[in-house]
């Protein structure tokens, strides 16, 4: 059968409900309607990651505007190994890295972080400024795991260690930031 | 085993320790402490979700992905391979086939006498030679097979006027060879007939590979 390059406005359309691997093939097809329901499923989450990476919601839209872009070049070579949404975080985060080495090269020094809007409440103030200081792989499991609420099995996947490492990272996360709090009197 | 205040962080971790902990809550006011700021953690942790609207940020994307070239599959990667070595074998096949004639018009006319036994007519081959011709034309005859077997998902479109322009073209230039083979079979030495024959695989190759590669550049 002949294939048929299409430009990618003439989409052709999904299932309902499409399944990991069928959203992958299409996305290799260069579907946009398959982009774009990766998008509706990912996004908020990919935001919010990206937003507590890189520090402000600027450049976590840049950082997925980027993910997808990367996603959409690289979808080619994805074999399926694991899930595509895992794939899709563990590029996001890289691209969140890659624009923190940006942030830090134009400024010298990490870019302040942008304060929530609604931190009224002690604890969470506190607990925000407490993340910061985590070391990167506790902060990101607490991330992903506490404030995503993704799944130990999804986290072990997208940073590539078994799932009791996950668990383990997540346990240290919450101990260091509890003895933070506490020192700090929260 | 009696559980003390220093197990309760061990009992965070290991869950199997849970109802001892509990037991000891109960009577411990510093331990009840620690365990609630810990599940506060996490309730805290929730509600530290970002979540705002980006009206623009689908329609950038969006915009982005279709200026991008369409993705390339690995297995599009592969298939290109095997079309350009494919094709690069045939050309070998050609060059081979060519050789005999070739080696044929530079050799002087008392040369040409030595190698033909007395014979000195240019239109007929030798017998080595022509052993030559044959072997290098089934070994041209197989690199073409393996061609058109690539070409074949594409052909077998009958919904597409352009594989139906190709389907016929093949169709002649098939007839042709075959025509050509039979008049060789009454007389193989011709070497006007052989090199009408390599003409004909050459055509052959190249509209099968201009069919293979229409796509890819498209």
């Amino acid at each position: 059968m002949w294939e048929i390059g299409l430009p990618l406005r003439f989409a052709v359309n999904l299932p309902e409900h499409p399944t990991d691997s069928e959203l992958a093939e299409e996305c290799k097809k260069g579907n946009l309607r398959a982009y774009e329901r990766l998008y509706e499923l990912h996004s908020a989450r990919m935001k919010s990651l990206a937003f507590h990476l890189v520090g402000n919601r600027a450049d976590a839209e840049d950082t997925v505007q980027e993910t997808f872009l990367k996603v959409y070049r690289a979808v080619g070579g994805f074999a399926g190994g694991s899930s595509l949404s895992t794939w899709i975080y563990r590029i996001l985060i890289n691209c969140c890295y890659d624009s923190l080495r940006k942030q830090q090269r134009l400024a010298e020094r990490p870019a302040p972080r942008e304060l929530r809007s609604d931190t009224k409440l002690p604890l969470k103030l506190a607990l925000e400024r407490a993340l910061a200081m985590l070391n990167e792989r506790q902060r990101l499991v607490f991330l992903m795991f506490e404030v995503e609420g993704l799944k130990h099995s999804e986290i072990a996947a997208i940073l590539e260690v078994p799932e009791g490492t996950s668990r383990s990272w997540l346990f240290e996360a919450k101990r260091e930031l509890k003895r933070m709090l506490t020192e700090s009197g929260t | 085993m009696k559980f003390e205040c220093g197990d309760l962080e061990r009992a965070l971790a290991v869950s199997e320790l849970m109802p001892e902990a509990r037991e000891h809550l109960k009577q411990c006011a510093n331990c009840r402490r620690e365990y609630r700021l810990w599940n506060e953690i996490s309730a805290t942790g929730r509600q530290l979700h970002e979540g705002w609207d980006s009206p623009d940020l689908w329609p950038n994307i969006r915009k982005l992905l279709e200026a991008e070239p369409k993705p390339k599959s690995d297995s599009a990667w592969w298939s290109e391979w095997t079309i350009w070595a494919v094709a690069a074998a045939v050309l070998i096949g050609i060059g081979l086939l060519l050789l005999p004639r070739l080696q044929q018009a530079i050799q002087t006319p008392e040369e040409r006498i030595a190698h033909t036994g007395g014979k000195t007519d240019r239109d007929f081959l030798t017998e080595q030679a022509l052993e030559d011709v044959q072997r290098t034309e089934a070994a041209y005859r197989r690199s073409i097979d393996k061609l058109s077997q690539l070409a074949e998902p594409k052909l077998a479109d009958r919904g597409s006027a352009l594989a139906a322009n190709y389907k016929e073209k093949l169709l002649l230039l098939d007839s042709a060879i075959s025509d050509t083979r039979s008049n060789l079979d009454h007389n193989r030495f011709n070497v006007r007939l052989q090199t009408e024959l390599a003409d004909l695989y050459r055509e052959k190759q190249q509209t099968l590979q201009e069919l293979l590669t229409r796509d890819q550049k498209n």
